[in-house]
């Protein structure tokens, strides 16, 4: 209720800032912004407008994000509820199973279809099978979304990892939801037994009970499901499986019926004018509770109670029935899911609904009826998205082998012809399949559009360039074989092919996702966008066609009628004749029963000789009456399920008469849909893990129910009910007491591997703290290393205590939980602790330690405290660490190497030494060519590796390396600074030389430098000294590199390629992937990496229940690049030659000097690069000119240009305008 | 919209991002090439700074290089600006040292690519810090009419005008593109001499631009 109310009036109340915003970015652009494409496609659409802060911000994206989705595109609901009874006339065919619907059931949807039939699972008996949409209207009100997305997580989790995730179960994560989601669903009013609510209803009081007697029985469940784990029982796993999942249903529907009942309590407090007619309901008599386990006694009140108020929605009724419950709220009718009051909801609901539906049609269900294709149903692979997966990967198939065949050097032209047949026939099929996608909701193409187009511009490429290339072989005549040049071409317009389409199938497994996976009939084989070449012409008229606006609509409508081969697709757009036969298969929705239809009804729909009969007899009375009140006022309703059932082709199949069937057996439905519960669907669903990861859980668990498969023993509710109720008694404390602990697990988010990726501080304290299990190295790690980027320490500590406090208040986890909180502050203190920042806490820690620590944990309040007084006097951490364990794992650098491995003696020969000697004493400085090349890569190593081991984490942290010129990471900047100055170096001493040979061999030297360093795997010195080659102010010495030989030339560009920074650095991405230490990453690649982790991802996420939480996962990314960095801070096992340590750093300081001096240093290299070998007659500009003495900054190649527009650029620069 | 029958190949850009350090060039980058679709952005995969856009219905895949966390190794600048065809000059409109460094940057990047023509676009981001503005709009109007480079004012934190600049940017490399292969053209057909050619290319301006928010 309370969603349905802030829904709408949410995205209302936003719609006016998007409206602003767009007109702004308008208004301001150059761009062409109206290019469809431009803005809609490649960037999310422009944030509300202002300057506010980060968090702000935030906010305002995730709630224009939802208003997109509401607006835009449809939302898939997980979880309907049926508001009419439905009664199949077969529930079980030879391949389908249908399920009989009672108002009120709530249902776990797994697809639909698109002739508005939904593969869902009843949660009121696990029963699975195909259900009338139209019968029912999404279920999630916020009371109940905590415990529903639980219930999704662990249906997932449970089906996905069948038997084999002993790691999952092992830590319970899964329960921690369920249990979060029903205390989520308590805590307003009922959360003790004591609260005044819950005492004074009896009811809401057993309701309550029951519900947590079930959660208890899922609990001990899973405890035994930890034991069958453990003892390797995967028979008993499984079938322990299936009954949790069924225990988790139950809870659900508990919930459910909880909250219907919780809102009829509430509704007297709210003044009506009910009070008015209320006498007349006195009359009622107290219905009595029934059995929990007698559940299923309730369904024929319930069915015709729930037919009664169907189609109502209006004031005069509501009033009524608001009084009636005025009348009643001192006996409430728990335990049937559709009371009085129910239908109350359901009234507000529909006449919400209905003119939503008229704003937003799309929102709603009806948008899923748009195309309709035959279906034999039950055959998987109908999924679009599984159709869509497979097209794809027969298109890779082709492309691949195709690419392949293109390595040969020559090939037939037959051969080539039938290869881009064969791809170019598979794409198209890829592309049908897509233009499904974007027919079946129309609100999406948009999304889609330029992906497809550019999927098949590329697809056509391939088909011309072949064309093209057979064309011209035609004229050779005689060559039957495709000349390698043009192998180039078609290789460039194959992985074209692959790219674009790569890009295209995200982009639509991500519209599935949103609008929900649904089927779709495929003519086998036979369909697809021609791209033959024979039919050339045909394609493109087809694609004249395609991008007429009128028709942008129906792609698929247009793409299928015009070609010939495919002949499925319906599109309604296009109003496309719709073909007979097809139809005549298909499973037409039942109409929705008529209003007037339960008053007949009701002498046949009640038949159960139940134990409350007798009490529900006069309530049907009652009901009735109220029915009639409803009938009055049928025309002012909106025909909710008439607008779904219209959009579909009606006259051509005559609509099935539920009403003839209704209630007519209740019973033997409930047994036969029991039995008819899909235990296959556990099989069904690993397929998902072969599915690319993009997909999301919400098209994933679209499987299709598997009638086929016999139903193995699972044990059936009923069961489950008679042994629930024997230890429940006992069990409900035990659940109680956990239920009451005081927790903020519902504030976490967890991504599909089960890490947490985001969450209030209150939560991840909790996580840092949880007293179930180890908590995971990674993030207490990652915890320790980044919380001062997202919390104070005051903070921190604060959060801490209050940890301790509030876990005093449930007695069995309080103790491991304390000890675990004063672990994290000694763990703190001990290894973590930065004075300059984390002063502020001490004292706080210190009172905590001496009062709340000392009363429970005397002995460790005084090791808190005596930590507390060294930390502030010992500079640096008082235990050595490893600040990430993940990269070192606790290991030292002599774990690489055994430490009896000889050290290598360094390469130097006396005379060597003695120049060093030497120059030491004042004598002449050697030069670079004076040392082999193998002892300078070592000892650059070895002074490199110590500036890169001294490189500290929290320097890495929020690019501080970048701010305030580098203050806040001094260690990174040496090293940088080193890096830089070696470049230099490099630069230097060619340049010095005024002899092309001298300068030659200078190159030649630096080359067999840097290939020792990528032998010792020194990347950083490798890059400094390839980028100083190829500096162009070197390059250009095209004198000096002629005398180069192209052997060196060759190992220079060999070394170049590993360094290269292109495609992401993927070569050196790939060196450093598993490369064991000793080894010197290029420092710059993780700046940047970390760089972008910084800026690429927001501080705050907001959680499925709307929270503004932490962006855990942001910290996450940052400690695992830190983490990785520090994988390779372990020092190689060389000698030190001091002397040339020594003479090689003034080297460096010489060259560093000259900057100082004022100029550029790389502007000066290119002076005297000049100065060398000027610049060839030939070429145009740069005549060389002398230098102009004492440029300034902003004019510093000013002289050597005489073009006018540069001369003009300074001086605008420097004279004001 | 492509036209239907002359088929075009996909083109590719490296454009580079370049600016003081502080301006908010890489969040300008992150803005641009984060996909929407992606819940967290992970940087260190290989097609981190790849995108695909449309310009004028044509395709083009833009590979942004950002010296972003780097701009201390100066040796490497060059390598970077070498392997550029299109640049990005940033500035902060609330840092005037960040505004006269340009000069030195754009003064490098003509001197590598010996081209005085190669596409560049002006950005002073951090429109949003109005308040704090410390480069006068007009000055740095200005200073784009000498380089003949349009100018805009973009904010990386609301996201305004950034797609727009590296559009913008795009769409002269696209142009130019045209403009050589067209020459090429006439070359063949005419016979024109190289020399006419290019200092027909040389007097042709660019058409001027400038951008408010």
């Amino acid at each position: 209720m309370a969603m349905l109310n802030s829904q709408p009036a949410r995205s209302s109340l936003q719609v006016a800032p998007l409206a602003i915003q767009k007109t702004r970015s308008n208004g301001s652009s150059v761009a062409d912004s109206s290019d469809p494409y431009s803005q809609s496609q490649i960037t999310p659409p422009a944030t509300p407008n202002g300057s506010q802060e980060d968090l702000y911000t935030q906010a305002q994206e995730h709630v224009q994000m939802e208003i997109e989705m509401a607006n835009e595109p449809p939302v898939f609901h997980n979880f309907l509820r049926a508001f009419y009874p439905f009664q199949p006339e077969n529930i079980v065919n030879d391949s389908t199973v249908t399920l009989p619907l009672n108002e009120g059931d709530v249902v776990l949807v797994h697809s639909i279809h698109t002739n508005g039939w939904a593969d869902g699972t009843l949660l009121v008996n696990g029963a699975r099978g195909w259900l009338p949409t139209n019968y029912c209207e999404a279920y999630d009100p916020d009371e109940m979304r905590s415990l529903l997305k639980a219930l999704l997580n662990f249906w997932d989790m449970m089906r996905a990892t069948c038997g084999n995730d002993s790691e999952m179960f092992g830590n319970q994560e899964f329960m921690k939801g369920i249990i979060a989601g029903v205390r989520y669903l308590l805590r307003t009013h009922c959360l003790t037994r004591e609260s005044p609510l819950v005492q004074q209803y009896d009811g809401l009081r057993r309701n309550r009970k029951s519900l947590l007697s079930e959660l208890s029985c899922l609990v001990k469940t899973a405890r035994r499901l930890h034991d069958a784990q453990r003892m390797g029982n995967v028979e008993e796993v499984n079938e322990v499986v299936d009954e949790m999942i069924l225990r988790a249903f139950k809870i659900v529907t508990k919930g459910v019926r909880f909250l219907d009942v919780l809102e009829e309590e509430r509704r007297p407090l709210v003044p009506t004018i009910a009070a008015i007619t209320a006498a007349e309901d006195n009359q009622v008599p107290p219905t009595p509770p029934a059995e929990s386990s007698n559940f299923a006694a309730g369904y024929g009140p319930a069915a015709d109670a729930g037919s009664r108020a169907e189609d109502d929605g209006e004031t005069a009724e509501r009033a009524q029935y608001a009084a009636s419950d005025v009348a009643r709220s001192l006996t409430p009718a728990e335990n049937r899911l559709s009371s009085v009051c129910t239908q109350n909801t359901n009234a507000r609901r529909l006449s919400q609904v209905g003119p939503l539906q008229i704003h937003r049609p799309s929102s709603t269900l009806s948008h899923r009826l748009s195309i309709a294709g035959p279906s034999p149903l039950a055959h998987s692979q109908n999924l679009v998205s599984e159709k869509l997966n497979a097209c794809h990967d027969i298109f890779l198939s082709h492309l691949g082998s195709f690419i392949g065949r293109l390595h040969l050097q020559s090939q037939s032209r037959p051969s080539l012809a039938r290869a881009v047949k064969q791809s170019a026939t598979s794409g198209g099929q890829l592309l049908v399949v897509v233009d499904v996608v974007c027919t079946h909701n129309a609100a999406v193409i948009d999304v889609l559009e330029q992906s497809r187009a550019a999927m098949y511009d590329r697809i056509q490429e391939l088909v011309h360039t072949a064309r093209d290339i057979l064309a011209n072989a035609t004229l050779d005549m005689e060559e039957d074989v495709i000349v390698p040049q043009d192998n180039g071409r078609l290789l460039g317009a194959a992985t074209g092919c692959v790219k674009a389409t790569g890009e295209c199938v995200a982009k639509t497994k991500w519209v599935i996702e949103r609008i929900g996976d649904f089927e779709f009939e495929f003519d086998n084989g036979s369909l697809g966008v021609n791209f033959d070449l024979s039919a050339l012409t045909l394609v493109r008229e087809e694609k004249d066609s395609k991008y007429c606006p009128s028709e942008s609509a129906s792609i698929a409508g247009s793409t299928v009628s015009e070609t010939p081969t495919a002949s499925t697709a319906i599109s309604v757009t296009s109003s496309a004749p719709v073909p007979s036969v097809v139809l005549s298969i298909d499973k037409p929705l039942p109409d929705v029963p008529q209003v007037t239809s339960p008053i007949t009804e009701q002498p046949v729909s009640h038949p159960l000789p139940s134990d409350s009969r007798p009490q529900s007899l006069p309530m049907r009375d009652r009901a009735s009456s109220v029915v009639q009140t409803a009938s009055y006022n049928r025309a002012d309703l909106p025909p909710l399920p008439r607008i779904s059932t219209a959009s579909l082709p009606m006259d051509t199949y005559s609509p099935l008469e539920p009403s003839s069937t209704n209630g007519s057996d209740f019973r033997s439905f409930r047994s036969e849909s029991m039995t008819a519960s899909s235990s296959g669907s556990g099989s069904t669903y690993l397929s998902r893990h072969s599915e690319s990861s993009i997909l999301s859980q919400t098209s994933t668990r679209a499987t299709t129910p598997d009638s086929t498969q016999a139903p193995r023993n699972q044990p059936s509710f009923s069961d489950l009910s008679t042994t629930e109720t024997t230890s429940q008694a006992e069990e409900v404390d035990d659940v109680e007491s956990r239920l009451i602990e005081k927790t903020f697990a519902h504030e976490l988010v967890f991504n599909k591997e089960g890490q947490v990726t985001g969450g209030s501080l209150p939560a991840l304290v909790e996580r840092l703290t949880t007293h179930e299990s180890t908590p995971d190295a990674m993030f207490v790690s990652t915890f320790y290393l980044t919380f001062r980027l997202f919390c104070t320490p005051t903070a921190l500590t604060q959060a801490l205590v209050e940890r301790f406090d509030y876990v005093g208040e449930s007695s069995t986890i309080a103790a491991p939980v304390r000890l675990r909180t004063y672990n994290v502050f000694k763990g703190w203190l001990e290894s973590h602790w930065r004075e300059e920042t984390d002063r502020e806490a001490l004292d706080l820690i210190k009172e905590f330690a001496q009062v709340k620590l000392a009363a429970i944990l005397p002995s460790a309040a005084k090791r808190l405290l005596d930590l507390a007084e060294k930390v502030s006097v010992v500079d640096g951490a008082l235990v050595p660490r490893f600040v990430s364990s993940m990269g070192k794992s606790g290991a030292t650098g002599t774990h690489y190497i055994p430490a009896e491995t000889p050290v290598p003696a360094p390469a130097m020969t006396r005379s060597q030494t003695n120049a060093l000697t030497a120059w030491k004493a004042g004598g002449s400085c050697p030069s670079i060519l004076d040392f082999d090349p193998l002892e300078i890569a070592r000892q650059l190593t070895i002074k490199q590796m110590s500036l890169f081991c001294s490189i500290l984490p929290e320097e890495l942290l929020g690019s501080k390396w970048t701010k305030l010129a580098g203050v806040g990471a001094p260690n990174v900047k040496a090293m940088s600074a080193f890096t830089t100055g070696l470049s230099n170096l490099v630069a230097d001493t060619i340049l010095q030389y005024d002899e092309v040979k001298k300068r030659a061999l200078v190159i030649k030297h630096w080359i067999k430098i840097a290939s020792q360093c990528s032998s010792l795997h020194n990347y950083d010195a490798l890059m400094a000294i390839t980028c100083a080659l190829t500096d162009t102010s070197i390059k250009r010495l095209k004198m000096t590199w002629d005398t180069v030989s192209v052997r060196r030339k060759e190992m220079l560009k060999s070394l170049q390629s590993t360094v290269d920074f292109n495609q992401n650095y993927k070569a050196l991405r790939a060196r450093l992937h598993d490369r064991v230490p000793p080894c010197l990453p290029f420092l710059g690649m993780f700046l940047t990496d970390l760089t972008f982790v910084d800026v690429g991802n927001p501080a705050t996420k907001t959680s499925d229940t709307g929270l503004v939480v932490i962006n855990f996962d942001k910290h996450t990314r940052t400690a695992k690049s830190i983490g990785e960095l520090q994988r390779f801070q372990i020092p190689y096992r060389l000698t030190e030659v001091a002397d040339l340590q020594e003479w090689l750093s003034s080297q460096i300081d010489r060259v560093r000097e000259k900057d100082k001096a004022g100029a550029n240093t790389q502007a000066s290299h290119y002076r005297k690069s000049l100065l060398l070998e000027p610049r060839e007659v030939q070429q145009l500009r740069t005549p060389v000119e002398p230098p102009t003495p004492a440029v300034t900054g902003s004019g510093m190649f000013a002289w050597m240009r005489s073009n006018s527009g540069t001369t003009t650029a300074t001086q605008s620069l420097s004279a004001p305008l | 919209m492509p036209s239907r029958f002359t088929y075009q190949p996909v083109r590719e850009y490296h454009v580079v991002v370049l600016g003081a350090g502080g301006v908010g060039k890489s969040c300008l980058t992150a803005q641009f090439v984060h996909n929407e679709w992606i819940e967290s952005y992970d940087p260190t995969i290989e097609d981190s700074y790849r995108t695909q856009v449309t310009v004028d219905g044509r395709q083009v895949v833009l590979e942004i290089l950002d010296t972003a966390g780097t701009d201390q190794f100066v040796a490497m600048r060059d390598l970077f600006l070498k392997s550029g065809q299109g640049f990005l000059l940033v500035f902060s409109i609330a840092s005037r040292s960040s505004f006269d460094e340009l000069a030195t940057l754009r003064e490098e990047i003509l001197r590598i690519k010996d081209d005085d023509t190669v596409p560049i676009v002006m950005v002073g981001n951090k429109a949003d810090l109005e308040d704090q503005r410390a480069v006068d709009r007009a000055r740095a109007f200005g200073v784009s009419r000498s380089w003949n480079a349009p100018y805009y004012e973009s904010s990386a934190r609301t996201r305004t005008n950034v797609d727009e600049v590296f559009i913008d940017l795009c769409r002269q490399l696209c142009r130019r593109e045209d403009k050589l292969e067209e020459q090429a053209r006439d070359e063949l057909g005419q016979k024109m001499s190289d020399e006419a050619a290019k200092k027909r290319r040389r007097r042709r301006r660019r058409k001027e631009k400038c951008v408010i928010l």
